[in-house]
């Protein structure tokens, strides 16, 4: 028996390295322009859109205090298991966000503040990274000219440069965005996005200086290793980097459906506004 | 697929070439090439204007209503000296934020007096049901009593009338689109609102419980020409209203669209309307999508919108 158990995980680690050598060396078939086909319906499949960094699980995103601990506030109660949040490894490597002093007291008031401010909760398009994340697919349209990244969410969308086309007239809520390629990875630098966009439902923000550098790698025929580099000044007190992978949707039918989330948040918005208020 | 297979079946795709010696471009893969950013916006309307009753307009009587229009236009952007009135209409915005084009569509050489071709009169064909249905969706737009009684557009859901389609119409502004193509999908970026229409070539509708804004869209090559049906509308789709065409279409409308390259800078975009529930036959139009310079920018509309609340509040204070 204790021979057995000796095998098995030397099995598995050797098992494991021909995985990581094959993943290390995998080639992609040659799409347009003789890069990697990037076409396709992708998915981020974890958790970072509810929090980046490493979260446990917890009764709901809007807590207040209980005699014996948070308890979920008034207005999400109603939800239940529904509304609680599952723990999550964090997408940031090394699991710490610069922030500045200063604004690490923000995003701690974001987030106590989350259900006031977390643009997501208005149907307000989700900006760079954090459209990549959203628990929701999107679609890359690529060809030799265009390079075109759809959002389920929102119906949020980057038409991706192919060549420079110097500094974004003015700031948007999705930036502009110049794709290159650094052999088979995709790179893809982000600018002239406004300050109204978060990273994700726990507070986390960031300025209208941001730069964000992100890189798309095949790693297998159906995972894009992602990795997106955030850069602000103002902000954080120096560049750091989230990194996950992202699956390819394989149905036979796979196409993004749509989430055009603005009739639902007409109640919220405008609800007090009507003739007859509802109850 | 390899270079040398796809070269090999490139060979066997007959090119078009026109008189003036125009080539039909091709993506890699073979399909015809309609990718760009297209405009549509133009001075002629869904619907002829009274008075006219030809299809097809004269060089003269063309030039002639152009310059009504840039008159039109004019006078909109001559603000009268003082003081405003107070508690007047004061109008809505000038013409910096308008682009519904200067020029009458011109289609096969044809300058067209209206975008629909059929019925002959250019004029929609309403059954009773169909018109009564959007009068009363016009009544409860203009008691304001609620957000959903509202134009799509005001709401930020789609832009206004029937820009984002189908079938796609001009309107006053923002009437470009961005055409992007892939094996198997082709992309239809509307401008207002940054609606990605995602025409699949090929395949099932959608089931009908399902019912995107902008319905669901199949595709399929009939020789160099596009050819997208559309049906699964949203119901909430039903009322497309603008200053330039007010359009009811019941949720089983079917849509078909035809897309053709007919030069370089030109795509003829073809549509008919099949809506028993609301029209007493089809109805078919014709407009030309022209090469427009650039890329869109990003019409984020819901995210700045003060004015469904405005309007809200406003009505509110005069109940």
């Amino acid at each position: 028996m204790a021979r057995i158990f000796f095998v098995l995980p030397v099995a598995a680690a050797i098992f494991a390295g021909a995985v990581a050598n094959a993943e290390a060396s995998y080639v992609a078939p040659r799409g347009p322009g003789g890069k990697p086909d990037l076409n396709g319906t992708w998915q981020a499949m974890n958790r970072a859109n509810d929090n980046l960094q490493h979260h446990p699980a917890q009764a709901a995103l809007a807590l207040r205090k209980g005699p014996h601990g948070p308890v979920p506030a008034k207005e999400v109660v109603a939800l239940g298991a529904v509304g609680a949040v599952p723990a999550g490894f964090g997408v940031v490597v090394g699991d710490e966000i610069p922030y500045q002093k200063w604004a690490l007291e923000k995003k701690k008031e974001n987030q106590a503040n989350w259900l006031t401010r977390d643009p997501e909760i208005k149907c307000y398009l989700p900006g760079v990274p954090r459209a990549t994340y959203m628990p929701f697919p999107f679609q890359i349209l690529h060809n030799e000219d265009a390079l075109f990244f759809a959002y389920e969410y929102a119906g949020a969308v980057r038409d991706i440069h192919l060549t420079d086309p110097g500094p974004a007239p003015i700031d948007s809520w999705m930036g502009q965005s110049v794709g290159t390629w650094e052999g088979d990875t995709l790179v893809v630098e982000t600018t002239g996005q406004n300050d109204q966009t978060w990273l994700d439902r726990a507070g986390n923000f960031h300025s209208e200086a941001m730069r964000v550098v992100e890189r798309f790698t095949p790693r297998s025929p159906h995972v894009l290793d992602y990795e997106a580099t955030i850069e602000d000044e103002k902000v954080f007190t120096r560049p750091w980097k989230i990194r996950m992978p992202l699956y390819k949707l394989v149905d036979d039918d796979a196409h993004l459906q749509r989430f055009n989330c603005v009739e639902f948040v007409e109640e919220l918005m405008y609800g007090h506004l009507r003739k007859r208020p509802l109850d | 697929m390899t270079t040398r297979l796809l070269l090999a079946l490139l060979l066997l795709v007959p090119l078009r070439v026109s008189a003036e010696g125009w080539t039909l471009p091709r993506m890699a893969w073979g399909d015809p090439d309609l990718q760009g950013t297209w405009t549509s916006a133009t001075i002629t309307g869904l619907e002829r204007m009274d008075g006219v009753d030809e299809l097809v307009l004269t060089p003269e009587e063309a030039r002639r209503i152009e310059e009504q229009f840039a008159g039109f236009f004019e006078a909109v952007d001559a603000v009268p000296e003082g003081e405003l009135p107070a508690g007047e209409d004061v109008g809505g915005y000038n013409t910096f934020w308008m682009d519904p084009g200067k020029r009458m569509a011109i289609v096969r050489g044809e300058i067209r007096s209206s975008l629909l071709v059929e019925p002959a009169d250019g004029k929609l064909p309403y059954s009773w049901r169909g018109r009564a249905q959007m009068f009363k969706r016009f009544y409860q737009f203009m008691k304001a009593d609620d957000p959903e009684a509202r134009l799509l557009g005001e709401r930020c859901i789609v832009g206004f009338g029937s820009t984002g389609g189908p079938p796609m119409l001009p309107v006053l502004y923002n009437n470009h689109y961005r055409i992007v193509q892939s094996p198997g999908f082709l992309t239809i970026l509307v401008e207002m609102n940054h609606d990605a229409r995602i025409v699949r070539i090929g395949g099932e509708h959608l089931p009908a419980q399902i019912r995107p804004w902008l319905g669901d869209s199949v595709g399929h090559w009939e020789g160099d020409t596009l050819v997208v049906e559309t049906t699964n509308f949203h119901p909430g789709q039903s009322f497309r209203g603008s200053l330039r065409h007010q359009i009811f279409m019941t949720k089983e409308a079917r849509v078909e669209e035809k897309f053709t390259r007919v030069g370089e800078k030109e795509i003829l975009y073809e549509f008919s309307v099949d809506d028993p529930g609301a029209y007493k036959q089809v109805w078919r139009g014709e407009v030309p999508l022209l090469a427009a310079e650039g890329r869109i920018y990003e019409y984020a509309c819901h995210e700045g919108n003060y004015s469904l609340p405005g309007i809200l509040a406003g009505a509110r204070a005069e109940d």
